[in-house]
């Protein structure tokens, strides 16, 4: 195994456009190093790339870009600011301080877990992820780019180099909550994150539902999304979302839980992530939150 | 491959595999033996040492990454005052049984104190949710941290 570490982002687009079927990129490496010493990847060439500075940056601009290495713990820590609060609550969970501040979000994009924590929140954001080689460059929506369980449409010769979120406006709300059997240091059994835009009479006008953990990757319902548009969040559009949220999601039993069980959180969870949305968007009844 | 890191102040320069673990470095070849292996998988904290300050697993921290970095083991961060005042209170507090996990508590908290001089006690379980006491002694644990930091703020 031979270590190439990249020191600027031409020369880690270099190696790749000649070696990258051959590459592991390596950022923090909370996925990486155990992957390697399980034996489960054995590349010819680890490509580290966490001393890139220039894809550690913030910029909002219209919308907010945000550099594939920044860390958990700098997204937990509110780094994106109140409109993201999902992004930080989701990065929050993702294991325990000495995984955040090493692990990437990058990272958490390109392992493609079922269970990623992050992705749920970034979808809600609209997120899109900007890939480059030494040759081109092209940007496509997060929900296109994941495809399967640990599987992206990320072509050997490129790299992550930003993920784009669309900032959210006025009155709106946004969350990620988490079902596990402890509160920290667990895998997600169910992982739902939602954003929601309300009018000033408090009818939701835009809806994001996304989940982890129901499926081969994490997935948005467009078709629970489109139950809540229209309303004001009353019992029945919450049960119309449910029923479309456990029509699209495709759970499997495994030792965190059963696909009974991942199903019957649901209802649950999304009157749950309605109500604090509504109240974050300074829309709802103050005895949401909880 | 070669690498060079700071570790406890001192420079290293130690020959290292592409895929070794900052861990193994530490206790294989420079015998700092402090730091312990646990899950070796990220999970339990007890290989716990502080990068350029930051708390990380170093079971799964890539060796290659820490060169130009500075490491702190419980071995240096216990001649520290901060660090001497954390272990002291252990011993007085109970906050520690077996002992398998206290080199990696002492790192994470150090790096806890030093940011923050009075975290409440909810920053704390946060902050220490990566660090397991598998005798649970996590009571004794919180004890040895307050009092560490009325000690430190009564100053």
């Amino acid at each position: 195994m031979e270590l190439r570490a990249a020191d600027s982002l031409d020369d880690a687009l270099e190696v790749l456009s000649h070696r990258g079927d051959q590459c592991q990129v390596l950022a923090g490496g909370t996925d990486v190093m155990i992957q390697l010493a399980r034996g489960e990847i054995a590349p010819a060439v680890l490509l580290h790339v966490e001393k890139l500075d220039e894809l550690r940056g913030v910029e909002a601009n219209g919308d907010t870009r945000l550099g594939p290495l920044v860390t958990h713990r700098d997204l937990a820590k509110g780094l994106l600011g109140e409109r993201f609060r999902s992004i930080a609550e989701s990065a929050a969970t993702v294991g325990g301080l000495q995984t955040q501040v090493v692990g990437t979000v990058g990272g958490n994009i390109c392992n493609a877990s079922p269970a990623a924590d992050t992705l749920p929140a970034l979808l809600v954001h609209d997120a899109q992820v900007t890939l480059r080689s030494s040759a081109a460059s092209r940007t496509v929506p997060l929900q296109d780019f994941v495809v399967g369980r640990r599987a992206t449409t990320r072509g050997p010769d490129e790299l992550l180099t930003a993920i784009t979120l669309v900032t959210p406006g006025e009155r709106t709300g946004d969350v990620y909550l988490k079902v596990g059997r402890r509160s920290a240091m667990e895998v997600a059994i169910v992982g739902l994150a939602m954003r929601l835009a309300f009018d000033p009479d408090g009818t939701v006008n835009d809806a994001r539902i996304a989940l982890a953990s129901v499926g081969p990757c994490p997935m948005r319902s467009a078709d629970a999304e489109a139950a809540l548009v229209g309303g004001g969040l009353e019992p029945d559009s919450i049960d119309a979302a449910a029923d479309a949220v456990l029509r699209d999601i495709t759970p499997m039993d495994d030792v965190r839980g059963s696909a009974a069980y991942r199903r019957r959180v649901i209802p649950g969870l999304l009157r749950k992530a309605a109500d604090l949305c509504s109240q974050r968007a300074g829309t709802g009844s103050p005895d949401g939150e909880g | 491959m070669e690498m060079t890191f700071t570790v406890n102040g001192t420079q290293a320069k130690v020959e290292i595999d592409p895929a070794e673990t900052l861990l193994g470095v530490l206790r294989e070849r420079l015998r700092l033996t402090g730091t312990k292996e646990g899950c070796n998988e990220g999970e339990c904290g007890a290989c716990t040492v502080l990068v350029d300050g930051l708390p990380v697993d170093s079971c799964i921290y890539s060796a290659a990454a820490t060169g130009g970095r500075r490491v702190e083991t419980v071995e240096g961060l216990t001649l520290d005052e901060l660090g001497r005042d954390l272990q002291a209170a252990f011993v007085a507090a109970g906050g520690v049984q077996c002992g398998f996990c206290t080199p990696g508590f002492i790192a994470t908290l150090v790096s806890v104190l030093r940011e923050n001089e009075a975290p409440s006690e909810d920053d704390l379980r946060t902050a220490l949710a990566g660090n397991i006491c598998r005798c649970t002694g996590y009571s004794q644990i919180l004890d040895a941290v307050a009092a560490t930091v009325s000690r430190r703020n009564g100053r």
